[in-house]
């Protein structure tokens, strides 16, 4: 459709970028200025001087966190927890959503309900603490792991994906006496790599990210993740286990500020390395997500 | 098990020409492996009843005087006293009041902004342009409540912050704007919009897709100007859209916000910002107040359900579409 711009929508086309771009700033700036601190000599930082780039460009706020193994304890429980977590309950939502897929499976309707209506209602957090106290999970990853490994939503998309493959392939399979569990693992599965791929990133990124879990059920500093570290570092200005020394004297020219903005940088690495992917993924899981079954 | 299998029989929606084979149910039971399937499922049940059902029957210790070593089974029931202690405590009235004004707060931006930014993004005709906007804009969905605390904690700072740099650029007082009651519920849906506006286009970026050229290129013909294109065409188009992600909010009234005031929450703000998740939480597990608190869990996990409930409802009734 070839139609001349008039006067009145070119300048309208020129307020929606000037918006856009604005909006665009607004959101990358803050980033911006948080690495730039990160990255400058302390009496610039301390000085207020920095704002969108660095200057006295300097790697000592990151050697600094570097060196520090509570960081590293820290980011190695969150990667742990996060590969377990993601890898079981890829496992389970697979494991439940393929029979929940059959259409005629007897009382199907009422298990999916059972898992839909825990989306609705929940014990809430002192029963839930209590039962993982009673079970003997406290201080252990499984505490963070198990409540967040039924992931209903997760489990739908799964059963929505393996419900519109088409059914003959695994008739046929069946006819040549192949059992359920086979079925599952060596037909279904690898035509779904794709929405695999999504759920798996689903977890991964809701376990990297999850913060409540860890706080409420982990008192004990080894196994303390990444997002628990993090928070006592940028609210509290200091390292839990009491070593993060931010007196001047240990620190020659390194504002406290660049050690806090380069611990966010590092945690946040992660993510800003898988981020195409988790962006291509999450965008499908949406689609995916949004037909209902 | 012969009546078991009837009854299940009645349950599952017979595939189309497969009323012969019903009544045998229990041969079809073995021939399609359903005995194995309840197996490959078990797994996830099991932890769903332990993880997910038992939390709901531990509600009943907001009925006792709960004690960790007389446990659910021997604590003393004391009836609804809780409950009463509950409905006659002021710091629950503004538990609530800070729950409902924050999250009504975040909806009054939530409902408008994703959509108002659609409609922007959507205007964009050059590709690059737009794929380095939404790449910018996406990118605070994947970080961390904690990490969004960190941005803002080092954009507010004090001395050194880009804002407070702004206000004394412009002859203002500097703010320490966390330990203020009067700017933490401001910094709260400040950074909620940051995180999520971007990704929240998403969908109405979709439903404006799925508007028919037509109606723009007939528009166009006759001379209507983008703005008014936009106001007859779009925002009607997307309205639904619109109304469906509200309900969804709505749903969600008491039990949003939470993770992120307990990160970014301290007592200088708890008058303004403590919400009823925070509040159980603090006093729950912190102070060992586990009955008291669980009458507030149930409190907001009733209410809660019957928002959510009566969200979905409407949903179905007005649009043919659940939220689940």
């Amino acid at each position: 459709m070839i139609h001349r711009l008039t006067k009145g929508d070119r300048v309208f086309v020129a307020v929606c970028y000037t918006v856009l771009i604005v909006t665009g700033l607004l959101v990358a700036l803050p980033v911006l200025n948080l690495i730039s601190v990160s990255l400058s000599g302390g009496n610039l930082v301390y000085a207020g001087a920095i704002k969108l780039w660095p200057e006295q460009l300097q790697f000592d706020a990151y050697r600094y966190v570097i060196q520090s193994k509570t960081f590293f304890s820290a980011f190695r429980v969150s990667v742990i927890m996060t590969l377990l977590g993601s890898v079981l309950g890829l496992l389970l939502a697979v494991m439940a959503a393929y029979p929940l897929s059959k259409p005629g499976l007897p009382a199907r309707k009422w298990i999916v309900l059972a898992f839909v209506f825990t989306m609705m209602f929940s014990g809430g957090i002192v029963p839930q603490y209590l039962l993982i106290n009673k079970l003997h999970l406290l201080n252990t990853i499984w505490a963070v792991i198990f409540p967040s490994v039924t992931s209903v939503f997760n489990l739908l998309i799964v059963k929505n994906f393996f419900e519109a493959l088409p059914g003959e392939i695994e008739e046929a399979a069946k006819i040549d006496g192949a059992s359920q569990l086979k079925i599952l693992f060596t037909i279904m599965l690898p035509l779904s790599k794709p929405v695999l791929a999504t759920i798996f990133l689903f977890f991964a990124v809701g376990f990297w990210n999850d913060y409540f879990n860890a706080r409420m059920y982990i008192t004990d500093q080894h196994l303390m993740p990444l997002q628990v570290y993090l928070r006592t570092v940028i609210f509290e200005a200091q390292d839990p286990t009491g070593n993060f020394k931010l007196d001047q004297n240990s620190l020659r020219n390194v504002a406290p500020q660049s050690i806090i903005n380069a611990t966010v940088f590092l945690s946040m690495l992660p993510m800003a390395v898988l981020y195409p992917f988790l962006q291509k993924h999450f965008l499908r899981g949406m689609v995916i997500g949004s037909v209902k079954g | 098990m012969n009546q078991a299998t009837s009854e299940q029989a009645s349950v599952r929606q017979p595939a189309p020409g497969a009323k012969g084979r019903e009544r045998s149910g229990r041969k079809r039971f073995n021939r399609e492996g359903y005995l194995e399937l309840y197996l490959i499922l078990l797994p996830s049940l099991a932890l769903l009843v332990l993880f997910k059902y038992i939390p709901m029957g531990g509600l009943i210790v907001a009925f006792q005087d709960y004690n960790i070593f007389q446990g659910i089974g021997h604590s003393p029931f004391v009836g609804l006293k809780h409950f009463h202690a509950l409905f006659s405590s002021d710091e629950f009235y503004r538990v609530l009041r800070n729950t409902l004004v924050i999250n009504i707060y975040k909806l009054a931006f939530w409902v408008p902004l994703p959509a108002f930014f659609a409609i922007l993004l959507n205007e964009v005709r050059k590709l690059m342009f737009r794929k380095v906007l939404q790449t910018t804009l996406y990118l605070p969905h994947f970080l961390s409540w904690v990490i969004v605390g960190g941005v803002f904690v080092n954009l507010l700072q004090t001395h050194g912050g880009l804002v407070n740099d702004l206000i004394a650029s412009l002859g203002g007082k500097r703010v320490s704007f966390l330990l203020e009651p009067a700017y933490f519920r401001h910094i709260i849906v400040a950074s909620s919009m940051w995180k999520e506006v971007g990704w929240g286009t998403i969908v109405y970026l979709a439903a404006i897709a799925g508007i028919n050229p037509q109606l723009y290129e007939a528009a166009a013909a006759d001379g209507a100007s983008k703005l008014r294109q936009i106001r007859h065409i779009t925002i009607p188009g997307i309205g639904g859209t619109i109304v469906l992600m509200t309900m969804m909010s709505l749903g969600n009234l008491l039990g949003n916000s939470f993770e992120q005031i307990l990160i970014m929450y301290n007592p200088a703000v708890y008058n303004v910002g403590d919400v009823l998740e925070t509040y159980v939480f603090r006093n729950g597990i912190g102070q060992m107040q586990y009955s008291y608190t669980t009458a507030v869990g149930i409190f907001s996990g009733v209410v809660g359900f019957i928002l959510v409930v009566t969200a979905n409802k409407l949903c179905r009734k007005f649009f043919n579409q659940g939220m689940w």
